[in-house]
């Protein structure tokens, strides 16, 4: 065999190598998107390799239950809170960027680390001050409460971008005159858009993804679409179809923007955790 | 003096303070939403809280935390939360660390392929553990399918043995989160110099010696970065494990750190008491947040 030969060969075996991984590893997400195709009934009662299309559970979904208002409540509250911790969060990351002050890294560190703190342990505050408040039952208890972890992971996710613009773009719009507020929304916005366009969509999985604060602080009224697809276990006989069902349906979203994000999911997954 | 002086003056003097324009709706939002109630729990574990008022409500000092260490649930809690950490995170590194380097070589469609592995890490943690729920049922569940075939059975179902349970809601933070660590470490191999691979090559170095010789070593700190992040996160698990078991088989077969907070806050209505704990879930997550932020973190070059 010559050279380039056995080189070929070694891709081709690395390859089907990790096919094979890639493919145990989506097996469980092949689970639910296969079994929304099922009825509740056929697969409880037969092998889980058999299957006979239905789309009975979907049908039961988008008309019996209470998965529609749950996925707008989830998108009330995930693009609030994406959108709050997106202004907010990029005018502190230019802040923190740009500028020398006393107390700057105390400032940002403590940023970081109290965007570590468990959502457990803060449950218990933040369901009594809301419930004192009157706001348990409300979107706005919600999004604030998604505001206070995408809030600070999106100042830590944007830092990089904001100090790897050049100084000469502001020091020549200072020249022109602008002010510092002008050169933020007119020069940095603008150059830093592919940085806030991840941010916010890494933000608003977070919130499309999160269980705790919608379990304590929710009830029928402003059910997240998590708690809705929980709700498919039921009292007695879980209904496995429609839950899959709802299960893919808000999976598709986190599927694409996974896929977009590809060159991003480094920095999105650990901003802040990793020099780079 | 002098030239620091001049230095001083030729940089523009601004009026005020510019910057808090920037930074006070931030740290201003965070301190209410963030701060506030992390400093308002502390203080909520100082006293006997019950979540409906019953006239009990009063200040008992350091009595919560005195209860904690009377409570041999919370004792277990702690030991099966520390355990989750110790087996789950190693398999995740070993199985992301040979996979990372799998696929430092090249071969068609591995960018796609790399991608594609991420999925399981950002499928959300209720559908996670639902689906492994479903996989895992009597009978009909995939996996209890599949022992089957091979002469495992499981009439009471899997999730219903304490041992079980818990080895099963390890194994789905393992299949949820080695592609983390993989995505990682992937970062850091493909960071070290192809030059110094090749080189090594060129000498003869063997599979294992290149592996273990040369990219392990310089690994080191990007794998205990790692370690860290996942560790933080690992500590924080509940809406996976809570749709899975709730806690159970039995009171307290899976009863992680978290599952215990939220079962004595919301189900025992005692507040104060959860508070003390989550106070204790806190000083444990920051001991790590600082290695984490001693080791690795510059503001100025994030």
């Amino acid at each position: 065999m010559t050279r380039k030969n056995k080189k070929r060969l070694r891709a081709w075996l690395l390859f089907t190598l990790a096919i094979i991984i890639v493919m145990m590893e989506l097996f469980p997400i092949y689970i639910v998107v296969s079994n929304g195709f099922k009825r509740d009934l056929d697969i409880r009662t037969s092998n889980p390799f058999s299957f006979k299309f239905s789309m009975r559970s979907y049908q039961q979904v988008f008309e019996k239950s209470d998965f529609i208002p749950s996925i707008s409540n989830s998108l009330i509250v995930g693009l609030s809170s994406t959108a709050i911790s997106l202004i907010f969060g990029s005018m502190a990351a230019y802040g923190i960027a740009r500028f020398k002050f006393k107390g700057r890294k105390g400032l940002s560190y403590s940023f970081l680390v109290s965007r570590m703190v468990p959502q457990i342990a803060l449950s218990v505050p933040i369901f009594i001050l809301f419930d004192r408040l009157g706001l348990t039952d409300t979107h706005i208890s919600l999004i604030l409460a998604y505001t206070s972890f995408n809030l600070p992971y999106i100042i830590w996710l944007l830092l990089p971008f904001f100090a790897s613009v050049s100084p000469s773009f502001e020091e020549a719009a200072l020249v022109d005159g602008c002010n510092k507020k002008q050169v933020f929304w007119r020069i940095f916005l603008p150059l830093t858009a592919p940085g806030l366009v991840v941010a916010a969509i890494f933000a608003f999985i977070m919130a499309w993804n999160e269980y705790i604060y919608a379990l304590v602080l929710t009830g029928n009224t402003t059910k997240t679409a998590p708690i809705a697809v929980n709700g498919f276990m039921g009292q007695y006989a879980p209904k496995w179809g429609q839950l899959a069902a709802s299960g893919t349906i808000i999976l598709i979203p986190v599927i694409i923007f996974t896929l977009a994000l590809q060159r991003y999911i480094i920095k999105g997954l650990t901003a802040g955790g990793v020099k780079e | 003096m002098n030239s620091i002086h001049s230095k001083r003056s030729l940089r523009p003097r601004k009026r005020g303070r510019p910057f808090l324009y920037f930074i006070i709706p931030a740290a201003l939002t965070v301190g209410v939403i963030l701060v506030f109630p992390i400093i308002y729990g502390f203080g909520l574990s100082f006293f006997n809280w019950p979540q409906v008022d019953d006239g009990t409500r009063a200040f008992i000092g350091f009595k919560n935390y005195l209860d904690l260490f009377q409570d041999s649930l919370f004792w277990r809690s702690l030991m099966l939360q520390l355990g989750f950490i110790f087996i789950a995170i190693p398999i995740q590194l070993v199985i992301g660390f040979f996979v990372a380097i799998l696929f430092n070589n090249d071969f068609p469609a591995s960018g796609l392929l790399r991608t594609l592995l991420l999925l399981p890490v950002f499928v959300l943690p209720v559908l996670s553990g639902l689906t492994w729920k479903l996989m895992l049922q009597p009978r009909y569940g995939v996996i209890t399918y599949l022992l089957s075939q091979i002469g495992l059975e499981f009439p009471q179902g899997i999730l219903s043995d304490k041992s079980l349970a818990y080895a099963a809601v390890i194994i789905q933070d393992i299949w949820r989160m080695w592609p983390f660590m993989f995505m990682i470490l992937y970062a850091g191999i493909s960071g070290i110099s192809k030059d110094l691979i090749e080189a090594a090559e060129i000498d003869g170095a063997s599979f294992y010696q290149k592996t273990f010789k040369i990219i392990l070593p310089l690994l080191r700190g990007t794998i205990a970065t790692a370690i860290l992040l996942r560790t933080i996160d690992a500590l924080r698990i509940f809406s996976e494990v809570f749709v899975m078991t709730k806690g159970g088989p039995g009171s307290d077969g899976t009863m992680l750190f978290s599952l215990y907070i939220h079962k004595q806050a919301f189900q025992f209505g005692k507040l104060g008491y959860a508070s003390s704990m989550a106070v204790v879930l806190i000083v444990i997550t920051l001991l790590f947040a600082f290695g984490l932020v001693r080791k690795n973190m510059d503001i100025d070059t994030a």
